[in-house]
């Protein structure tokens, strides 16, 4: 069963992106594309003809898929949970440099902001690992889904988890590290053709890695944890039509004195 | 025994003769005694002997008490020459506290060398690394515009270090450690001042006096010893209890701190970065700094759980993350680095001074990897300067264009640092269960969790700042040069990089209980994907889209600066908390 969702996790996230993307379309009274566009896209994009800049550029930006891939495959498997954010975190640098490996401003500053944005959540998903441990004993993501609900015990990590979810799926208000209209989306700038869609199925998988965190909450319920992503995955959809992009250093701010700061109180009245 | 002498005595002796020989033997000198003590190291490692020990007789200690008035004096004359008040004040005090200490001296018996689990490990760090680290330093020093005896006095002083070095991790008696620490604190002092510039005598003498006041409080602890629990050896010591013993261990500490440029020390450190690189390397990175975690896991079985291992454990963290914030200001490389190292030393020391069981061996794995990986840094940061004359990260970019292989190195450098699967990861990995786990029974390690949280985020962003200048690379349409590397160069580098994934793997296999496969995974997916280079050929190539932009492409750093109140707003609270220490230890 994890062998074959993580096989199938790249397509698994299409669906999810799909849906999403209807889901906002139906927010704004729009008819928006259809369920499988994601895979329309990726038809289209195999077929047109791919210019590289230089071999490292491709190379890094195939690994940071390929790393992403075992990432959500280790949540899969239910791997330790700190392991699979240090894995997530290794996924991200390779994409960093891969934005650094070429002579382009853009790029650079999607670059930059990946690691600025990086500074802001990877404290927020430890604490809430750290969470998940006090509650079960255990960092292995087999012991943290064999606990009953932890939402009671955690509720300011789960909102502090909210805070940053945008952060990772590439949505308003934290949407800076993407900002089309700014930075012509960052890193993926100088990728194209089938390379470009390595990056495009690396974002389904980042929906994945951060879905999975809200899914955990659930505990031994998976009913209950689905029903959380379910919410969740609408909230965040509804906020990212309903508010506008903050300024990097705005979102650093925010989330430093809010998301940590509830985190922290949460978890010291966890141990008190 | 006879491996405690061979260990001290055998750069000792090479050191001679290589001040008295020819430079066309040096290498072949260096590398064979660099061989033998890093095996016999590696040998006392893989086969642990149970305590070995040594008692120096009394014409020994008399020879050790002449040799540390001498060279108390001479630092005052030091702080004389070149009018610096505090050099000579610190090292008049230092004397007469010295000089109170031999009068009170009991005559309780104990072991002079003393070698345990800790000081064996130690040994084989300042071997094994320091030892590829003086192999390199011939071929660094080879183009240096001096006479060739004071190149070959180079190399002899980096060897007596050595030696000074493997003893220091062994003293059991206060005495040796406080003449040991002093020699450590000349060696810093003679290899900063080695250029003889202004900038350089300057930095040297801060070095200097700051090193003292550690010295300082050593005299003050073993003074503490000597009247209240009449022994000067730190077994004896440590197995009393009560009365002054933890405001001794605290002084100590203090020391420690010191020694390891935690902040407000942090100038010194620094200010040794102008030294040349293998001395950085080795004293300021590698090995000598060392010490400063060393001591605290000397004491840490005496600090667990005592008010005095909390104050010290915070105000290590605070300067991990302390300086880690500080380093996103600098802008010369080996500046960087440094800061990276008393951040990382901040850690270690946080660590070792909670005193469970768990934490003292992460702490001793931390060193490992640090001085590993450091070293690895340091050395790569030396070829830039020699061979690409840059040092400073703005000048480093596009360096991958005519630099490919040193630019590969300090990369790796870097991953080995915050990635996994290696062995640096693993320790903090390991700190946040460890760290997570105390938290039930004493919640105030949630201050520790949430340092090592936002230092390490904070390091990753560093390093990996300073790649987006190194990394940016032309389009394959222009022709990237290649870099020949001196073997002098790449041979120690490349030894490195091979011990930090031997050690990596070892680490993985015996310290976790996680399965293999987890190291595996990413590690095979490292190897295969470059494997894809050749496939890419077919690929047609372009330039970079700016947008229609005329512009030319300048890889923007950014720096993240202090404003001058909260700098000095810091540097209060860690001299406070540097007091709080000696209060902590009063108090508990």
């Amino acid at each position: 069963m994890s062998a074959l969702m993580t096989l199938l996790a790249p397509i698994l996230g299409g669906f999810v992106y799909g849906f999403e993307r209807v889901l906002r379309a139906r927010m704004q009274r729009r008819q928006g594309p259809p369920m499988l566009q994601p895979f329309y896209d990726m038809f289209k994009l195999m077929e047109k003809r791919t210019i590289i800049i230089h071999a490292l550029h491709v190379v890094l930006g195939v690994l940071h898929f390929f790393l992403l891939w075992v990432t959500v495959g280790a949540i899969f498997f239910g791997w330790n949970l700190l392991y699979v954010i240090f894995l997530h975190l290794f996924s991200l640098i390779v994409l960093v440099m891969a934005g650094y490996s070429v002579r382009s401003v853009y790029s650079h500053l999607g670059a930059n902001r990946e690691l600025l944005a990086m500074v802001a959540y990877e404290p927020v998903l430890l604490l809430v690992a750290v969470g998940f441990f006090l509650q079960s004993g255990s960092f292995e993501i087999t012991a943290i889904l064999q606990d009953s609900s932890h939402l009671m015990q955690m509720p300011l990590l789960f909102i502090a988890l909210l805070m940053i979810i945008p952060i990772k799926v590439k949505k308003s208000p934290f949407d800076v590290v993407e900002a089309h209209q700014e930075i012509v989306g960052g890193v993926e700038v100088e990728y194209s053709g089938i390379f470009y869609e390595f990056l495009y199925m690396a974002r389904f998988l980042e929906y994945l890695f951060i879905y999975s965190f809200v899914f955990l909450f659930g505990g031994d319920s998976s009913i209950l944890g689905g029903f959380l992503v379910l919410i969740v995955f609408f909230l965040i959809n509804l906020v990212d039509n309903a508010t506008a992009r903050v300024r990097t250093a705005d979102m650093m701010k925010i989330v430093y004195f809010g998301a940590i700061s509830i985190s922290v109180i949460n978890l010291v009245w966890m141990v008190i | 025994m006879e491996l405690i002498a061979l260990l001290i005595l055998l750069p000792l002796i090479a050191a001679l003769f290589i001040l008295f020989s020819h430079s066309n033997i040096l290498q072949y000198l260096v590398t064979s005694t660099v061989f033998l003590v890093s095996s016999l190291s590696i040998h006392l490692f893989a086969f642990p002997i149970p305590s070995i020990t040594f008692v120096f007789s009394s014409s020994l200690e008399t020879i050790l008490v002449i040799f540390d008035v001498l060279l108390l004096l001479f630092f005052m004359y030091q702080g004389h020459l070149f009018r610096h008040r505090l050099v000579f004040g610190l090292a008049l005090l230092q004397l007469l506290l010295y000089l109170l200490v031999e009068a009170n001296l009991g005559s309780g018996d104990g072991f002079s060398l003393l070698m345990d689990r800790l000081s064996v490990m130690m040994s084989l760090i300042i071997n094994v690394v320091g030892g590829i680290i003086v192999i390199y330093a011939i071929a660094y020093m080879k183009d240096e515009m001096i006479s060739p005896f004071k190149k070959r006095l180079f190399i002899a002083y980096l060897l007596i270090f050595l030696s000074v070095m493997n003893m220091i991790v062994m003293a059991n008696s206060l005495l040796l450690f406080f003449f040991l620490f002093e020699m450590t604190t000349l060696a810093s002092y003679l290899l900063i001042a080695f250029r003889n510039d202004e900038l350089s005598r300057t930095n040297a003498l801060r070095a200097l006096w700051m090193n003292q006041i550690g010295g300082v409080v050593i005299l003050m602890g073993t003074l503490l010893a000597v009247t209240q629990f009449d022994t000067v050896y730190f077994d004896v010591l440590m197995s009393h209890s009560g009365g002054y013993l933890l405001f001794a261990i605290a002084l100590f500490s203090m020391a420690a701190l010191v020694k390891g440029a935690a902040m407000p020390f942090d100038g010194w450190l620094l200010g040794a970065m102008v030294a040349p690189t293998p001395v950085s390397a080795m004293l300021h990175s590698a090995t000598m700094v060392k010490i400063a975690p060393f001591m605290i896991l000397k004491f840490a079985p005496v600090l667990a759980g005592t008010l005095l291992g909390g104050v010290i454990s915070i105000s290590g963290i605070l300067v991990f993350v302390a300086a880690a914030y500080t380093a996103l200001s600098k802008e010369v490389f080996k500046e960087i680095l440094g800061y990276s190292t008393i951040a990382l030393l901040g850690l270690i020391m946080s660590l070792a001074a909670i005193g469970t069981e768990d934490s003292i061996q992460l702490a001793m794995v931390l060193i490992v990897f640090h001085a590993l990986s450091k070293a690895l840094l340091f050395l790569a940061a030396g070829v830039l300067e020699k061979v690409h004359h840059v040092k400073s990260i703005e000048a480093m970019k596009g360096l991958v264009q005519y630099a490919p292989k040193s630019v590969f190195f300090i990369i790796f450098g870097f991953m080995t640092l915050t990635l996994p699967p290696f062995g640096l990861f693993m320790g903090k990995l390991f700190a946040l269960q460890a760290v997570s786990e105390n938290l039930m029974h004493s919640p105030w390690q949630i201050i520790v969790l949430l340092g090592i949280i936002i230092g390490g985020v904070l390091l990753t962003l560093l390093y990996f700042k300073v790649v987006s200048a190194l990394l940016s690379k032309e389009s394959d349409l222009q022709v990237a040069q290649s870099e020949t590397l001196l073997l002098g160069f790449s041979i120690p580098l490349l030894l490195l990089s091979v011990l930090i994934i031997l050690a990596s793997l070892w680490l993985f296999k015996t310290h976790s209980a996680l399965p293999m496969s987890y190291l595996l995974v990413p590690l095979l997916l490292l190897l295969v994907i470059p494997l894809s280079y050749r496939m890419l050929e077919g690929f047609d190539r372009t330039t970079e889209y700016h947008c229609g932009e005329k512009e030319t492409f300048d890889s923007a750093l950014f720096y993240f600066d202090m404003s001058a109140s909260l700098v000095r707003a810091m540097y209060w609270v860690f001299g406070l908390l540097f007091v709080g220490i000696a209060l902590a230890g009063v108090l508990s």
